[in-house]
Formats: structure tokens, C-alpha cells, sequence
């Protein structure tokens, strides 16, 4: 190498290096379950996380910064959940997280966040108790913009009793944290109606025969089954079903739209219900554009996003921290904590416009009032009811006063 | 009545399932006393390659012997790779350790190659059940019974009959003896992995239409087909069967009557006494050990 090439060298590599101090990117750490039975759910979540972290940064980032994914695939598994947590704090130090598809992951690692003062934007996880693990502590760092399962359980027993007229139902859930806190906000919920399950049932992930839950179930009269549970066993249900010639409607949690239920369940699937914050059909402009952007950037299979809702929410989620970011002007932690907490412009987003979605003691971006019911028809989710279809263009905004949500108390 | 027939057969088709995995336990065992303990890998890869060639294409039943072609090889590496250095140098538990390592090993590879997510396996036969006897049934879970049993008998037959056999079943009896005899053991025992792999790839793609098929299907089977290999008898293929189907209706019978919470334990309290009482297991033959 000659003196001179070294000298243009040194000069390049220092040029380069004063470029990437004055654009030093702001991290942004996005935990989820990338592989396994979740997966459906953590992909679609991350494609959207990364389909808004590309428009902000083409639109020049946030605050004159690029935004930065830093991805962790946390397998589903609480272990590595708390791991990756005190990776993003002590090895990557980011700005914020956002992520989470699993309430028993999410309730294992946030704690690390919330030491560090880092805020957590939950964008998948249903759990009630997400956002409450903190309330005895003057600060909670830890924001969700999923509809949680005191929303959720009292939806399913409202479609089930209220709409539908079903006098008695069962109730299967799998015996993780997920499917058992699912199985007593819907025993809560139903006691409010004055009913009682007439079979409440249990199964194992990876169980592959349901026959003596459903036999039970079916013998104790049930009129329908609630489920709670994730893709792949939610479809051995069903597969369960149509081998006992034995076919009630099946009501349950937003996962009875993973593509790994509706694939696996095939023609026994179809017809299950849901409620859903965000259905693959083009009903806003916003919606829209997310829609053909996803599709284009992604290409799934048959035009179909895996998990919709994931994916609508985890591209919802950036734009939420980084308009928190942009207004407290600094990446700290409690600076943008308190940002998110007083949110001054509305943020238009995929699921609905959040305009204050957080206060100071309200940590839930969705309301009882944003869901619709979802349903599988021809391997597809589709709205349930044409009347919400036909009001899908107009946004819902969030309403703290909806009815319908289950009171929500930190266990001591 | 109709329920608990409709359990009884759910609990054979189930306990058919474990029992063919279990065999794959029982072949090695009996030439070479040890196990494959990665035995539920085995049958996940050879469902995740019947998948791939079902999708490439290929007619599920024409694609069952290039299965079956393919598990008998892995089988034969595990022996060379896992149990042979082993056995050489008579360790007691390195055969464990090795055959563990091995599945782990494949489990992985599978993750990398296939995904970790459940996939699934397009039924060969119709998907609506049949009613028999009041209760229904599902053509797939007859098939899995069926092919189970002619499994488990073309293999008898050819240890009793053929005269390759007769060296598997002469290196059971005295490894030493048949080796002086002029058999080669070595060559058995190769032998008798791959067969037991090439039952296991067979049994995964026989129950992959009905379970879910995936990386990590194996590892929750291969557990409840090891407890049937202890009910049963590790040196009787019809005390797998017999072993099979006692857990397999166990389980489905405890869910409904007792609780779905529960369905695991009487299975495993089973087991617990078999090995109190007969430790050979119902079936086995009671082996002396010479010290």
C-alpha cells in the first residue's frame, strides 16, 4: 500500500466515522418468538415493526436520527426473555422495547426494563396483569397497545351469550400462564351473565388428542366452546371436533387468527370467532397503504398476513414510541415515559388514531370499544358482521368509559 | 357406553402411536442391550422428509419406502457415530449420553432446515370419520393401527423365521457365543438401529397427518413411548403393544372421568409400579444378570 492510499484511507474511515456520530441511531429492541408455535404471531409483529421503522427512517428518523432494530428471538421461553431483557439493558443500551407476544415471557423480563428505566411498549401480549406488575411503583414503564384479556374475555361472553343466545358453554384452555389468567377472566366474565361454565377443561401445548376434553364438553350439553389457547392446539380442537362428528361454534381469544390454527384446522376451522383490533381488508387509506406496503415488502403466502393483528400493532407500536421520542426530544427513558404519558398530536395509526392514548395511570392504548369480532371463513379472517364492515372506515377512537372491561387488580 | 367407547378408541389410536415409537426402543435393546434415546428425533425427521417429498410431489404411499430408506440410514449413523465407540470399550451410560447428544443434534438441524413451526401433513385418506359401533373414527387413525400392527409383525416374522433374524435373535442371547459362532454382532447391531430408525421414520409419517408435524414433535412422544417400552417390556414387541394401549386408554379415560388437569399421571403412576413390582416389565422376560 503506498503512503498515499493510507492517507486517503485514514482520511475516508475518519470522515466516516465523524458521519456516523452526527446520525448515531436510536435503538430500538424488539423482543418476540420468531420460531415455534407463537411464531406466526412474533414474524408478523417484527415485518411490522420493521415496515415502520423503514418509512421513519426514509422519512429522515426521529430527531435527525435513524431509528435501529436490534431483534431477539426469545423462542417463546421465559429464560431467554429475561436474558435478552438484560442484553438490550446492559449490552445494546436501547432507547426502548417494544414486542412481547407472550404474557409469561413479557411478565418475566419487563422487570429488568422497568429497573432500567427503559419503556416497554407491549404490542402482542394479552395478559391483564402486563401492564399492572408495576402499579406499587412511582413509575411504570410499561405501555400496551393490544387489546388485553379483560377486554377480551367479556367480548368472547358477550358474542357467545348476549349476541348469540348460548345458555351453556365450555371453556378449554392450555394450562400455560396465557391460557389459565384466559381462563379466569372468561370465568369472571361469564359469572357477571350469571352463568357458570358447564365444563371448564385443560391441555397441555403439543397435546395431539382432544377427545376426552371435547367428549366431556360435549357431553355436559355444551352449546359452544371458548377457547384459550394458541395455533396449533386451538387446531387440534377443532380437528377433534370434526372426528367425534360433534360441531358447536368455537369463541375464543384473538389466536383463533393465527394462520397456524386456520392451516391446520383447514375445512373443521372455518367459522371460529374472534375479536380482532385490525382485519386484513383495506378500509382506511392508512389501512390500505399498510396493507400493500406489508405485502409487498413481505410477499406471505396466498396474499395472507399471518397474524394481522400482530403485524397491524407492532407497526402501530414504532410509531407510537418514536412520537413520544420526538416530542421529549431525548431518547431517556423517563423523558420519553412521560412523553407517552401526554402525547400531544395524535398519532395516526393502522388499528385506530391514538390521540392520548396514555395517562399517567392508564396504560392501555385499546379499549373495550376499538375490537370487532373476527371470523375464519375460506382460510381467511373476515368481519364477523357486515355491520362492523360496513363502519370499518370510520376509525374508533379509544374511550376510556367503554363498557365492558373487566377491572384489572395487581395480585399481592 | 357410547362414550366410553368413543374414549377406548381414541385411547387405542393414541396408544397405537406410542406403541410404535416404543417398538423402535424394543429392536435395539434386544441386540445390543442399549437404547436410542433419540429415538423421538427419528421419527420427526422422517415425517419432516415424508413432508417434503409429499410437497415435492411425491404420492404419500410411494414415498413411505424412500422414508423408510432414509431412517434406516440415519439410524445406522447413530450406531457408528453414538453407540458403537461405546459399546467397544463396555461403558455402562456413554451410549446414553451419545444418542441424547445425537437427537439434540437432529433437532436442531431440523429447526435450521424445516423451521420450528408446526406444519401440516395433507391426510392420504378422507378426513370425515366413520362411524363403528356407535362411535366415530377417523380412516387415519385406522391406518395408524393397522400399519402399526403389520409393522411390528413383518419384523417378528423376520426375526423368527429368516436367518438373518435368527443371528439378531442369537446375538441377543449371548453376544459373545454368536460372535464365536461366526455371526457378526457388529454387523447386527448396525443392523438392528437402522431397523428401529426405519420403524420410527415409518411411524412418523404414518401419525403426522393426525398429530402436527415440526421440529420439536418428537420430544413429548418419544417420552410417553418410553414409558410403554418400560409398562410393556423391553424385550417383548407384544408387551409394546399391550403397554401402548394401556396408557394410551389411561390417558383418554382419565380425562373424561377424573380431569383433563390429571390425564398424564395414572399413566406414569403405572409405570411407577411395573417398575415396583415387575421390573421387566408385564411382558418381559425377568433377565438374570451374571456379575
Amino acid at each position: 500500500m503506498t503512503r498515499f492510499t493510507k492517507i486517503a484511507l485514514a482520511l475516508a474511515s475518519a470522515s466516516l466515522a465523524t458521519l456516523s456520530l452526527a446520525a448515531d441511531p436510536i435503538k430500538i429492541g424488539v423482543d418476540g418468538p420468531f420460531t415455534g408455535g407463537s411464531s406466526s404471531m412474533g414474524v408478523s409483529m417484527r415485518d411490522g415493526v420493521r415496515l415502520a421503522v423503514e418509512e421513519i427512517n426514509k422519512a429522515g428518523g426521529v430527531l435527525g436520527r435513524p431509528l435501529q432494530v436490534v431483534e431477539r428471538d426469545d423462542e417463546a421461553k421465559n429464560e431467554r426473555g429475561v436474558q435478552i431483557a438484560q442484553e438490550f439493558v446492559n449490552k445494546e443500551k436501547v432507547a426502548a422495547v417494544v414486542g412481547y407476544i407472550n404474557t409469561g415471557v413479557a411478565l418475566a423480563s419487563q422487570r429488568f426494563l422497568q429497573e432500567a428505566q427503559i419503556p416497554v411498549m407491549n404490542n402482542v401480549a394479552t395478559g391483564s396483569l402486563v401492564t399492572h406488575q408495576f402499579d406499587d411503583k412511582p413509575d411504570n414503564y410499561i405501555f400496551r397497545n393490544a387489546a388485553h384479556d379483560s377486554i377480551q374475555a367479556p367480548m368472547i361472553v358477550e358474542e357467545a351469550i348476549a349476541r348469540r343466545g348460548f345458555k351453556k358453554v365450555a371453556i378449554l384452555a392450555d394450562s400455560t400462564n396465557y391460557g389459565q389468567l384466559g381462563r379466569q377472566d372468561l370465568e369472571k366474565a361469564l359469572e357477571l351473565k350469571g352463568i357458570k361454565p358447564v365444563a371448564v377443561e385443560k391441555f397441555n401445548i403439543k397435546d395431539v388428542d382432544m377427545t376426552a376434553q371435547l367428549l366431556k364438553a360435549k357431553e355436559a350439553g355444551a352449546e359452544a366452546v371458548l377457547t384459550y389457547g394458541i395455533g396449533p392446539e386451538l387446531a387440534q380442537i377443532a380437528n377433534g371436533m370434526t372426528k367425534l362428528g360433534w360441531k358447536v361454534p368455537m369463541i375464543g381469544s384473538w389466536t383463533l387468527s393465527m394462520a397456524n390454527y386456520i392451516d391446520n384446522a383447514g375445512p373443521g376451522g372455518e367459522g371460529a370467532r374472534m375479536p380482532q383490533t385490525f382485519i386484513q381488508e383495506p378500509t382506511t387509506p392508512k389501512r390500505q397503504s399498510f396493507i400493500v406496503s406489508y405485502l409487498k415488502t413481505f410477499n406471505p403466502k396466498n396474499s395472507r398476513i399471518d397474524s394481522p393483528v400482530s403485524a397491524a400493532q407492532g407497526y402501530d407500536s414504532i410509531y407510537l414510541l418514536a412520537a413520544a421520542i420526538k416530542q421529549a426530544g431525548s431518547t431517556e427513558g423517563p423523558k420519553v415515559k412521560a412523553a407517552l404519558e401526554d402525547l400531544k398530536t395524535p398519532v395516526e395509526g393502522v388499528v385506530t388514531t391514538y390521540s392520548k392514548p396514555f395517562t399517567k395511570t392508564d396504560h392501555e392504548a385499546i379499549t373495550a370499544n376499538i375490537p370487532v369480532f373476527g371470523e375464519v371463513k375460506s382460510q381467511r379472517v373476515v368481519y364477523a358482521y357486515p355491520d362492523d364492515q360496513k363502519k370499518a372506515s370510520e376509525v374508533r377512537l379509544k374511550d376510556v368509559n367503554a363498557k365492558g372491561a373487566l377491572t384489572v387488580s395487581k395480585k399481592k | 357406553m357410547q362414550i366410553l367407547t368413543q374414549l377406548i378408541y381414541s385411547g387405542i389410536a393414541l396408544g397405537m402411536i406410542y406403541a410404535v415409537i416404543a417398538f423402535g426402543y424394543q429392536l435395539t435393546f434386544a441386540t445390543s442391550d442399549t437404547l436410542n434415546f433419540g429415538q423421538g428425533d427419528a421419527l420427526m425427521l422422517g415425517a419432516l422428509v415424508g413432508l417434503t417429498l409429499v410437497n415435492a410431489g411425491v404420492n404419500y404411499w410411494l414415498m413411505i419406502p424412500i422414508v423408510c430408506l432414509f431412517g434406516a440410514f440415519q439410524g445406522a449413523v447413530v450406531e457408528r457415530i453414538g453407540v458403537r465407540p461405546a459399546i467397544k470399550i463396555k461403558s455402562e451410560f456413554g451410549w446414553i449420553m451419545s444418542t441424547i447428544a445425537l437427537g439434540i443434534i437432529f433437532k436442531n438441524v431440523a429447526e435450521n432446515v424445516w423451521g420450528r413451526d408446526d406444519l401440516r401433513f395433507p391426510s392420504p385418506l378422507p378426513e370425515a370419520p366413520i362411524k363403528l359401533l356407535g362411535a366415530n373414527v377417523l380412516p387415519m387413525e385406522i391406518l395408524v393401527v393397522v400399519g402399526a400392527l403389520a409393522m411390528m409383525l413383518a419384523v417378528e416374522l423376520f426375526n423368527r423365521r429368516s436367518i438373518y433374524g435368527k443371528a439378531v435373535v442369537a446375538t441377543f442371547n449371548d453376544r459373545d457365543a454368536a460372535k464365536l459362532m461366526g455371526i457378526n454382532t457388529g454387523l447386527v447391531i448396525t443392523f438392528s438401529y437402522a431397523l428401529s430408525s426405519l420403524t420410527a421414520a415409518f411411524a412418523g409419517v404414518l401419525i403426522a397427518p393426525l398429530t402436527l408435524t415440526g421440529a420439536t414433535m418428537g420430544a413429548v412422544l418419544g417420552l410417553k413411548a418410553f414409558a410403554v417400552a418400560i409398562i410393556g417390556g423391553l424385550t417383548s414387541g407384544m408387551g409394546i403393544i399391550v403397554g401402548g394401549i394401556i396408557l394410551g386408554i389411561a390417558e383418554t379415560t382419565t380425562g373424561f372421568y377424573i380431569s383433563t388437569g390429571y390425564k398424564d399421571v395414572p399413566g406414569l403412576v403405572l409405570l411407577l409400579i411395573v417398575l415396583a413390582v415387575r421390573p421387566a416389565g408385564l411382558f418381559g422376560k425377568t433377565a438374570i444378570k451374571k456379575v
